[in-house]
């Protein structure tokens, strides 16, 4: 059993039900928005905080840092949890290399600690207080004081089995930009390296997809949803988390069985209009259900108002719109576009400049909208939660 | 000069702070850091000295202690403590009128550590002892040096508790302070006035000394936030 298993419950003083799990060498982003409980997750692990109500159990590499079940519970002291503050919490009375002898185990020698900062790019300023250096440079101190307590020991007798995860909370949300980029870059490489859990705590959707592996789904202290990043966005499990994962198109409507292995798609607003779409039938939801949906813009296909539309995909549904505003954000521009039959309804699209430049369309505009099945995500509306 | 009641002062002033460092060492981490409902009463208490004439001190203490009471016969009967007109006494005294100087500065400076800095520690491997020592008194030194340059020159600077507790008694219990208010009422001006700036002068080298640690101190926070 190796990597690191979360199971936790409680109630109060805030309510929490945790449930994921982070394979050796793994990234899994925990993403919610502000006060969701994914710090305070990631502090339980550390063993930093601890409900007193708490049920379930902590497991990294089969041992159990906290276990309600059995009576166990490990002082972060004596978990190996290489934990990257927010604010990086260096000591600042101390040098870089202090920072990091301090969390070394005994089978670190000064030279190994030294190694370890050259490798981070930091051997010329070993010597330097947290004060002295930037915030990235901070940020890579951080990091090595924390691969210390969940690296291999390099002078221990035996090459033991790891037994650390990596906590990471927010880390990069303290640094510019361009930094922030160098920052992404190294902890890629770095996990080429080490072979540990590790769990990154971000507020940044595209900061989770382009890191993690998988992505968690926090929020009011609840994991909703976890998968790999493309297929959670793609599709959300309910509206909750279409919601937190800034999808925009999200729409109400019906769900009715058609002919075998289809469905029709009622789009209805707040009037009496309504708009059928074709979807695929996955069997998954009943006949003449209040549906959640979700249109994924990437794959929709964007024609001129007097073209004619050659369905390219089985099943796909032409749908007529206004463009009412088109807002140029460099290389993309965000396009509002108004339904002919439902115009109280508003689809967002970012569309490059090059395809609006072709269509020659401008706010005012009619277009042609062809979408695909596979654009559609379907959520009952009420999803049963945990 | 009174250069026996300089003496006295310093003896004082000096045991004052050696007594009192560990004790509002202990008591300033424990009340920057508890959550106990009772926090404030301890702080008041410990702010009590502060406020009430010296001379309400020092007549509680002869009442406590004094020879005509159960503790202070009891001392002075199994221990051969006595503790009225002695420096032993002068000593207690002196440091329960203190404790806010001391306490107060070094209280602030655990109070300034960052919270996050301690479980940085922890989840470094340090255990609660070692933060202590390897973190928060590094961190916190310069409010310990405010604490003793605070409470020396009060001490040197006390006068009324003094007086009620240690009497008058040459080579004893007679400090700088109590000496210039002989002078003066014996109208020996010139000493007076001599040992009136030693005591301008001590003070204002103390309360500089206590600014500049507060500066320091000020800047390690304002490093530590960055």
């Amino acid at each position: 059993m190796s990597g690191l298993q979360v199971q936790l419950r409680s109630s109060s003083p805030i309510r929490l039900a945790a449930e994921f799990d982070c394979g050796a060498g793994e990234l899994v982003a925990l993403v919610g928005p502000s006060g969701s409980g994914k710090t305070s997750m990631l502090r339980a692990i550390a063993g930093l905080w601890t409900p007193p109500d708490v049920q379930g159990h902590i497991r990294v590499a089969g041992q159990d840092w906290l276990n309600t079940a059995a009576g166990v519970q490990l002082t972060p002291q004596e978990r190996r949890a290489g934990l990257v503050f927010q604010h990086y919490a260096l000591f600042p009375h101390m040098t870089a290399e202090a920072n990091v002898a301090l969390a070394a185990g005994a089978g670190w020698s000064a030279g190994d600690v030294q190694a370890l900062l050259s490798r981070l790019g930091l051997a010329t300023l070993a010597q330097r207080r947290p004060a002295q250096l930037s915030g990235g440079q901070q940020q890579r101190v951080a990091l090595a004081r924390a691969l210390v307590r969940v690296m291999p020991e390099p002078e221990a007798a035996s090459s033991q089995a790891l037994a650390g995860v990596l906590l990471l909370d927010e880390p990069f949300s303290a640094v510019d930009a361009p930094t922030r980029q160098t920052l992404y870059r190294e902890l890629a490489a770095l996990r080429q390296k080490v072979s540990v859990p590790m769990v990154l705590v971000t507020h940044d959707l595209s900061e989770a997809r382009r890191l993690a592996d998988r992505v968690v789904i926090v929020d009011a202290g609840q994991t909703l949803q976890t998968g790999e990043p493309a297929r959670v966005f793609a599709s959300p499990r309910n509206a909750r988390v279409a919601e937190l994962v800034g999808i925009q198109n999200h729409f109400a409507g019906r769900f009715f069985k058609d002919h075998p292995g289809w469905g029709r798609l009622c789009w209805t607003g707040a009037g009496q209009g309504c708009i059928e779409l074709s979807v695929v039938d996955k069997n998954k939801i009943d006949d003449g259900t209040p549906v959640t949906w979700v249109l994924n813009g990437e794959q929709v296909d964007v024609l001129a108002d007097d073209a004619v539309a050659e369905p390219r995909e089985a099943g796909a549904t032409c749908l007529r719109c206004q463009l009412a505003e088109v807002l140029p954000l460099g290389e993309i521009s965000l396009c509002t576009l108004i339904p002919q039959d439902l115009p109280e309804q508003r689809i967002t699209l970012n569309l490059t400049t090059r395809v609006l430049d072709r269509l020659k369309v401008s706010a005012g505009c009619g277009v042609q909208l062809l979408i695909a099945p596979g654009a559609l995500h379907i959520m009952p509306v009420r999803e049963v939660t945990v | 000069m009174d250069w026996s009641a300089l003496n006295v002062s310093l003896v004082l002033a000096a045991w004052t702070t050696l007594v009192l460092l560990p004790v509002g060492l202990a008591l300033a981490r424990w009340l920057a850091v508890t959550c106990w409902v009772g926090r404030p009463f301890i702080e008041a208490l410990l702010l009590l000295p502060l406020l009430l004439p010296p001379t309400v001190i020092g007549f509680y203490f002869l009442v406590a202690l004094g020879q005509g009471s159960i503790l202070g016969a009891w001392l002075a009967q199994t221990l051969g403590w006595r503790l009225v007109f002695t420096m032993q006494g002068l000593l207690l005294v002196s440091v329960l009128v203190n404790l806010p100087f001391m306490v107060q500065p070094i209280q602030r400076a655990f109070a300034a550590v960052p919270h996050s800095l301690r479980e940085a520690a922890w989840v470094s491997g340090l255990s609660t002892w070692q933060t202590f020592w390897r973190i928060e008194l590094p961190l916190a030194w310069p409010g310990l040096l405010a604490g003793m340059a605070l409470t020396v020159a009060h001490t040197l600077g006390e006068f009324g508790v003094v007086l009620m507790v240690g009497g008058n008694i040459a080579g004893e219990t007679r400090t700088l302070s109590v000496s210039l208010y002989d002078k003066v009422q014996g109208m020996e001006l010139q000493s007076a006035h001599v040992m009136a700036l030693a005591l301008v002068g001590v003070s204002l080298l103390a309360l500089t000394l206590v600014l500049a640690f507060d500066r320091v101190g000020q800047r390690g926070r304002a490093l530590q936030e960055r």
